[in-house]
């Protein structure tokens, strides 16, 4: 039987296009995946705070900032008067702190860069977790070692739901922790 | 077990169409959605774009996004308040006590807000007349405060022209007008409507002392003051006294829609349904509907008369004379009128019986439409039968001004051509809409060189207005109200107006003050509370001092003061031959309130719009009602235009036939056909007021000698009334076997309560999920259930429920997430009427579920049938499949495609509730039994620390009706009151016997029809 070019093609032409064409997406796809959820990404905040300097080597509560973690769905980024809470006095000369003041004398707005989101159509609950006891580094990791704040975890409704299934295993330190609800409504509504 | 209830019998009927067998009305229920409207498809009307551009298109645009991705990890910005109020948690709602101001009931309100954002409004629980609900137009108020074409600064109009302009130049005009005018002795007239707050009136006082020449004109446009008039005319008292509708064993309403708007609607319902509940005891009280319009009232009465307006008084004053007969009313022969109106004579006795077994513990009461003689009438038997015993003595009603009669308007508009009137305020009122063309107010106007109209929108007054200033809305002012004696309630702002808005009284102030600089947004704040500390506070004799006093009312919203209630003189029987017998002969025309629309004011609000009438299940429009045997004879069908002409005046509108109508007779609704108004209320339906005459001063709304003409043109009407229809197409009595109504009467019930149980087949091939944790269920008693439609405005608030217009609506496609089912049994003339609220029923097998080819919809742990927005692709299948026909599909985003996208207009979005998805286009939605409030009472379960009961847990819909009819709770938990209602013995749960296991016990409606 002649081998004609149609043949060649089709035999090995034809599958080693579509094998590379497919390892490199398939490739592309999960190397990339952590990127594409977010991890790692720190942006530039307007004013460089430091959760390492704040939270890690001074201790200050994570709560003393963010009030709502514990009583409402949203853990809220502190607005500037609680910054002025210790700022009035502390470091008062530091460029940073200075323009910190500026923010708060003319009632300007501070532009937070967000680090961490949820889709608008998942209602993440802080305060549920919160008050069952898990801790924020779980989802947010060692914050209080960063300089610059990142995202550690991949944010995906796959993490979500791993972390609800295996909790009494994966957080066997919080005592008669049970699983995580599973259904739509816990999360979409 | 056999059913014994007789009216299991008879066959229930959502339309005339269907009573009559019609083919098409068969057709319509066999298809969910209406011919055609699934596959409108033009081929003319697509995109001429062919293949190859779009794809070409496609791929430019996907480079594009490709290029434009360098920043595609940016997620936005976090923008925390600089200064952050103490009081705002972000995602905690905060609630404040105030006031409604849209109708003279001001009733007491709790308003939710969000981030300084109200969101919801509801009755304030601790007031003391409402308790904790309002009326449909009160929830949907918030939508006002919201609306996008609100006016937004102040105006000056020269010749058709407006010109924006700032407060102060207006200020300065007018200040200098009214003091031109007070030098001149010439008059201002302020018009307002009725007054509720003392404030105002202090001020208005005021006002008139700065500028001799000011008078104040109160009007409403459904009051004519005859109740009043009647009650100083046969009793002498001024006072009106309120009515205990909970003492009352028999009420007769005479064309009272009093389960509607005439008078209190939330304190009546709940008063009237708290003597309807099947878990207090068998002792219900009985009501008797003596009325032509076959309004809310008629349709729950346990007797029904027909009478005409007309004839009304005849009725009324044949009861005195069988009650207590005297020389006065010997005229009046009841047997005589039973026989010409042909009234059910049985029916009639049973009611004298009732009166007069129950004197003392009746109470006769009519409506507001009714003219001044027959309210003398049903005074005097009210008195003949001891019933007067049931007005409260701890409480009267309280008005501030007056309202003024047709007389006194025309002497009015007389006074403003002889151009003895310099300037007319309208505050917050529309008289140019409102008033009888006859009395040529408008054409007046024109002879006042300054016309001040103050509103919150555009109107008909404002467009012939030469100053236009707008109005704060009610949830921007402050302000006190009173309506009852002993009862005084707050108005505070909950957010900072959103536009260059004042408050009237404000505005007042300023002109009172006469410096036009003088204005801050405490003035009238500082205003009340400078009246309090002078005249409240120290009659209260608080121990606290002024500041906390004022701190804990506001809170409160409401205080009781130490007014005694006037006392109510004993009615003068001899006034009854003063009375001259009403009725007319030929075709009577009566002029009916509206249910959703008020007096008009609310004509641009989508919600109120597209509610359907209780009755006629039409929305978006208002008709010429007519009875079967009436439309017959004239040769109408639904939608025929008719011409209605009484004297000289004629309007044109579409035929409705609504069962149950008196004959020889038209009910036309007011308020509606305003013509300028926003884009949504702008030309919807008719303008009837144009049929009132300035010449029937005691009885505007009852017009005799009327001809009817057809015009030979018809009219699309926009009805829900076939929509979902739950039955199947020939089988006629399917009601009766699959038990979606079930009912009986008070009697059978208090023989056997068991007496609707029936034996259910538990045979499934499914395997039973057992729910051991929380198990949500709801119960709907149909006894206390008056199809308000309060139910439905709420949950339109709470759960971010689009409006989508009159179009859509023909075509089957309303939002609404719960629906009151109407069906009529008996025959067209005298039907007999069951409501049914109806929501998705959380199947515990639900046949939605299983067609759902992306598991988009399934079951929760704690018995909830969930949707998952983002996941549904638009299929259809489960509301294909759902039994109930609860789903909504989202055909268009309603949003962008109603009015212009008016809905996505600034400010509009910021009504939304922000714990609730706002659904686009292309996904299927519905009732999720507030999953919100359920997962915001496990927050606070867990926050405490404690097991998570579901105690507490209320649903918007639940939270809102005024008859409480509605609960909602675990099922599971053997304390809570729905436990009870699940397991009651005239419980059942509509299509049980398919299995699909709903989940909502519908308590069984009895009817207080036999004779004790």
């Amino acid at each position: 039987m002649n081998k004609s070019f149609l043949d060649y093609f089709l035999k090995i032409r034809v599958p080693v296009i579509l094998f590379v064409a497919l390892a490199s997406l398939t490739l592309t796809y999960y190397v990339s995946r952590a990127e594409r959820d977010g991890v790692g990404y720190a942006p530039e905040q307007p004013i460089p705070y430091s959760h390492k300097l704040h939270a890690g080597t001074m201790g200050i509560d994570c709560q003393y900032c963010h009030t709502g973690a514990s009583v409402s769905r949203h853990a809220m980024v502190p607005p500037v008067n609680t910054c002025m809470n210790c700022h009035t006095v502390a470091r008062k000369n530091k460029p940073n702190i200075i323009r910190l003041t500026q923010y708060y004398n003319e009632g300007k707005l501070m532009p937070w860069k967000r680090v961490h989101k949820v889709p608008d159509y998942a209602y993440f609950n802080h305060s549920v977790h919160v008050n069952k006891g898990i801790d924020c580094q779980t989802c947010h990791g060692d914050i209080q070692n960063m300089e610059v704040v990142q995202q550690t975890n991949s944010w995906t409704m796959n993490n979500c739901i791993d972390c609800h299934r295996t909790a009494p295993v994966k957080l066997a330190n919080i005592k008669g922790i049970k699983k995580g609800p599973e259904n739509c409504f816990a999360c979409h509504r | 077990m056999e059913p014994s209830n007789t009216n299991h019998e008879s066959r229930y009927w959502k339309s005339l169409r269907e009573y009559h067998n019609d083919p098409a009305s068969a057709d319509a229920k066999a298809h969910e959605f209406a011919k055609g409207v699934t596959d409108e498809f033009d081929v003319n009307t697509l995109s001429p774009m062919s293949r190859k551009q779009f794809l070409g298109a496609l791929a430019a645009s996907a480079a594009f996004a490709a290029a434009g991705c360098n920043s595609y990890r940016d997620k936005g910005e976090i923008v925390p308040y600089n200064k952050k109020p103490e009081e705002i948690t972000l995602g905690v709602a905060n609630h404040y006590a105030s006031t409604c101001t849209g109708c003279a009931e001001a009733c007491g309100i709790l308003v939710k807000t969000r981030e300084g954002r109200p969101i919801k409004v509801d009755g304030n629980p601790d007031h003391p007349v409402n308790k904790g609900s309002v009326c449909a137009q009160g929830q949907a108020s918030i939508l006002n405060l919201y609306d996008p074409e609100r006016l937004k600064d102040p105006m000056l109009v020269s010749s058709g022209i407006l010109t924006k302009t700032t407060w102060k130049v207006a200020d300065t005009k007018l200040i200098a007008a009214f003091t031109a005018a007070a030098n001149q002795k010439k008059e201002i007239a302020l018009i307002t409507h009725s007054l509720t707050s003392p404030s105002l009136t202090k001020l208005l006082g005021e006002f008139a002392a700065k500028y001799p020449g000011a008078k104040h004109y109160a009007y409403e446009l459904f009051d004519g003051g005859a109740r009043q008039s009647a009650w100083t005319k046969s009793t002498g008292g001024t006072a009106l006294p309120v009515i205990a509708w909970e003492k009352a064993n028999v009420v007769l309403a005479v064309e009272s829609d009093f389960l509607g708007y005439d008078g209190n609607l939330p304190e009546q319902t709940r008063l009237f349904a708290s003597r309807r509940d099947v878990m207090k005891g068998k002792n219900f009280n009985r009501l008797y509907s003596a009325d032509a319009t076959m309004n809310s009232t008629a349709m729950n009465a346990d007797h029904r008369l027909r009478v005409r307006p007309d004839r009304q008084l005849a009725f009324v004053l044949s009861l005195l004379n069988e009650v207590r007969p005297s020389a006065q009313t010997s005229a009046y022969s009841l047997s005589a009128f039973v026989k010409e109106n042909g009234l059910d004579d049985a029916v009639v006795k049973q009611l004298v019986n009732d009166l007069k077994a129950n004197a003392g513990a009746a109470i006769v009461h009519a409506g507001d439409t009714m003219p001044e003689a027959v309210h003398i009438a049903v005074n005097l038997l009210n008195a003949a039968l001891g019933n007067d015993a049931l007005y409260r003595r701890d409480q009267a009603k309280h008005g501030y001004a007056p309202l003024i009669d047709a007389e006194q308007w025309s002497a009015l508009v007389a006074r403003m051509n002889a151009g003895q009137v310099a300037a007319v305020v309208h505050v917050d009122t529309n008289p140019v809409y409102h008033l009888a063309p006859d009395l040529g107010y408008a054409d007046a106007l024109k002879k006042v060189d300054t016309v001040v109209t103050l509103a919150e929108l555009q109107n008909e007054t404002t467009a012939v207005s030469s100053f236009v200033l707008p109005l704060n809305h009610t949830l921007e002012g402050w302000g006190d109200h009173q309506t009852r004696t002993g009862v005084l309630s707050l108005q505070q702002p909950v957010i900072a107006p959103l536009y260059n808005t004042r408050q009237k009284e404000a505005a007042l102030l300023i002109w009172t003050a006469g410096n036009p600089d003088g204005y801050n947004e405490t003035l009238y704040h500082d205003y009340v509370m400078a009246r309090w500390e002078k005249e409240v506070y120290p009659a209260q004799k608080a121990k606290a001092g002024f500041k906390a006093f004022w701190l804990s009312a506001l809170h409160d919203g409401v205080i009781a003061t130490n007014d005694a209630a006037p006392a109510l003189p004993a009615a003068k029987m001899d006034v009854v031959s003063t009375l001259k017998n009403t009725a007319v002969n030929g075709t009577v025309l009566a002029l009916t309130k509206n249910y959703f629309v008020g007096d008009g004011r609310y004509a641009n609000n989508g919600w109120l719009q597209e509610m359907p009438h209780p009755a006629s299940k039409i929305a978006w429009d208002n008709y010429a009602a007519l009875s079967p045997a009436t439309a017959k004879s004239l040769g109408a069908s639904e939608g025929s235009m008719v011409s209605v002409t009484a004297g000289s005046r004629s309007l044109a509108l579409p035929v409705h036939v609504q069962p149950g109508l008196a004959d020889d007779f038209v009910a036309v609704q007011l308020g509606y056909g305003r013509n300028v108004s926003g884009s949504v209320g702008e030309n919807v339906g008719f303008n009837a007021s144009v049929l009132l005459s300035k010449s029937d001063t005691t009885a505007p709304y009852t017009v005799g000698g009327v001809t009817l003409t057809l015009t030979g043109e018809t009219y699309l009407l926009a009805s829900t009334q076939e929509h979902h229809a739950l039955d199947d197409t020939f089988l006629k009595d399917i009601h009766k076997k699959r038990g979606i109504i079930q009912e009986g009467t008070l009697a059978q019930y208090a023989e056997d309560p068991a007496f609707l149980e029936k034996e259910h087949s538990d045979l499934t091939i499914v395997p039973r999920v057992t729910y051991d944790g929380v198990k949500w269920g709801m119960a709907i008693d149909l006894n206390k259930c008056t199809g308000c439609g309060v139910c439905t405005l709420s949950c339109n608030a709470e759960n971010n429920i689009p409006v989508v217009g009159k179009e859509q609506l023909h075509k089957g496609r309303e939002m609404t997430w719960i629906r009151i089912d109407r069906y009529f049994s008996g025959e067209p003339d005298a039907p007999t009427v069951s409501n049914q609220p109806m929501l998705c029923q959380h199947c515990d097998n639900a046949p939605c579920e299983n067609v759902c080819p992306v598991v988009a919809t399934t079951h929760s742990p704690d018995g909830l049938n969930q949707m998952a927005y983002n996941r549904c692709v638009g299929t259809k299948y489960c509301s294909n499949n759902c039994p109930f026909k609860v789903r909504r599909f989202n055909f268009f985003d309603f949003r962008d495609d109603f009015a212009g996208g008016v809905q996505y207009e600034e400010p509009l979005p910021l009504m939304h509730n922000p714990e609730v998805t706002v659904r686009s286009r292309g996904v299927m939605e519905k009732c999720t039994f507030c999953v919100q409030r359920i997962m915001e009472g496990r927050q606070h379960a867990i926050e405490k620390g404690e097991e998570f009961t579901g105690a507490g847990v209320t649903v918007a819909c639940q939270e809102a009706c005024p008859a409480e009819a509605i609960v909602f709770g675990n099922v599971n938990d053997t304390t809570s009151k729905i436990h009870q209602y699940r397991k009651h013995s005239i419980g059942y749960r509509v299509l049980e016997e398919i299995n699909v296991g709903p989940n909502v016990t519908y308590i069984a409606k009895l009817r207080n029809t036999d004779p004790v």
